[in-house]
């Protein structure tokens, strides 16, 4: 009896503890959303939610189809369509590489459709805004098609991304110099690093680093070995 | 297995939250995390990938306080997900004393669902713990997305899938906007503390 009271009493004082440390003070604030309902771009997030880590031939061809039938219904809007034709891209590329794809691939293909979602349900948003948010997306996919690039250069294998870029209204694009500052060939290093990186199996990555690392300890050790014989040396 | 000492007087138990990849285990912890900073004044550990996936662990302390003379330290640990991390993750449930279960609610992750839980009994029997018998907490993840029209299983299929069972306290969460995260971490700090409890004489 006595037992079990002061059990009740333990417990209470530790959810009286919790409830104190984890109060939440407001309501959620949560942003307000405007729902899909039955609107035409709900087939397509169903899909792209179902997108795992493990793709499929057949997520990524309800994906291809669920784009064909969002670009008809949006046949007329031309910022729309380069939406789609950017997730189309992708979603092919992905198709085609599976598992070997570049990692930020699913990333942009999330981002390109939230911004998709934003710019088809928000009726209120000017066309300047939308083609802002379009121009946005076409910087990452062609930062992602530039890596994939260089990450096939490195394989000595062709690149895969199918078709060209979808003719979005760029900025004016600058020409990059062909000559090269240090630092330059600094970041191309380090560029070629992230490559070798992206194409190893995240845990192989890891243990990579992880030599790295232990390599670094080890010359700094014997630096400093060497450097402690010096001085005793001189004394 | 939880560590206890009786002449420092402190106790730290160890949380794991365990299932399917893309479940929402992570942004669990991070939501807690983003939410009580101010409060719980420890950091968050994440290792992730390029593709924002889980690669080892996340891990987030929480000091409870001093209860009964005990200084509670509660330690929340996510696995990966992946199906290829099976290793980790039976690396990451060593000493544990608690689960958190995140179910996908999504319709097509089903059979996922159903996989990872017989991988958390498995690999818990590879600590001779009994899935029935350690203190478990399901959270159906990703109930918000019924306002979006997306299929999600009916809560009666989770249950019946996963805790027929095991009959473990359930709740209907969303990790990303919050509502029954907070919850879901409670009931499960409450049932391992109390499963110490008998421990603390």
């Amino acid at each position: 009896m006595a037992q079990q009271r002061d059990e009740d009493n333990f417990r209470s004082q530790v959810e009286d503890r919790l409830d104190h440390l984890f109060q939440e003070d407001s309501p959620e604030t949560t942003e307000e959303h405007i729902g899909l309902g039955e609107h035409p771009l709900k087939g397509l997030k169903a899909v792209l939610l179902s997108i795992d880590w493990e793709i499929t031939d057949s997520t990524m061809d309800s994906l291809l189809n669920e784009i064909k039938n969002v670009e008809y219904v949006y046949s007329d809007d031309k910022i729309i369509l380069t939406f789609l034709q950017l997730l189309g891209s992708i979603g092919r590329y992905v198709k085609a590489n599976k598992g070997r794809a570049h990692p930020d691939a699913t990333r942009v293909i999330n981002s390109v459709y939230e911004a998709l979602e934003r710019v088809a349900l928000n009726e209120g948003m000017s066309r300047a805004e939308k083609e802002k948010m379009l121009l946005e997306e076409v910087g990452k996919f062609k930062k992602l098609k530039e890596q994939v690039v260089l990450r096939k250069l490195e394989k000595k294998e062709p690149a895969v991304f199918e078709g060209t870029p979808p003719a979005a209204p760029a900025p004016e694009e600058k020409e990059i110099p062909v000559t090269e500052s240090p630092a330059q060939e600094e970041a191309q290093v380090e560029t070629r690093a992230e490559a070798r990186f992206a194409e190893m199996s995240p845990h192989e990555a890891f243990a990579y680093a992880l030599e790295e690392v232990k390599n670094v300890i080890r010359a700094e050790f014997r630096a400093l070995r060497a450097e402690i014989k010096l001085w005793r040396e001189s004394k | 297995m939880a560590i206890i000492n009786l002449k420092k007087k402190e106790v730290q138990a160890k949380i794991v939250y365990y299932g399917p990849g893309r479940g929402g285990k992570t942004t669990n912890l991070e939501y807690i995390y983003k939410k009580f900073r101010g409060r719980i004044q420890t950091e968050m550990v994440t290792i992730k990938t390029h593709g924002d996936r889980t690669l080892f662990f996340d891990f987030l302390p929480i000091e409870i306080g001093r209860i009964k003379g005990y200084d509670i330290r509660i330690q929340l640990y996510t696995v990966p997900g992946q199906v290829k991390y099976e290793s980790t993750r039976r690396l990451v449930l060593r000493g544990v004393d608690g689960i958190v279960f995140v179910a996908d609610s999504l319709a097509v992750r089903r059979k996922e669902n159903i996989l990872s839980l017989k991988s958390l009994a498995d690999n818990l029997a590879s600590y001779k713990k009994s899935i029935v018998e350690i203190p478990l907490v399901f959270q159906y993840n990703k109930r918000d997305l019924l306002d979006e029209g997306i299929p999600l299983l009916p809560v009666e299929w989770l249950e019946k899938d996963l805790n027929s069972k095991l009959m473990a306290p359930s709740f209907e969460a969303s990790a990303l906007k919050g509502p029954n995260v907070v919850q879901t971490m409670k009931k499960i700090i409450i049932m391992t503390i109390g499963s110490l409890r008998k421990d603390l004489t």
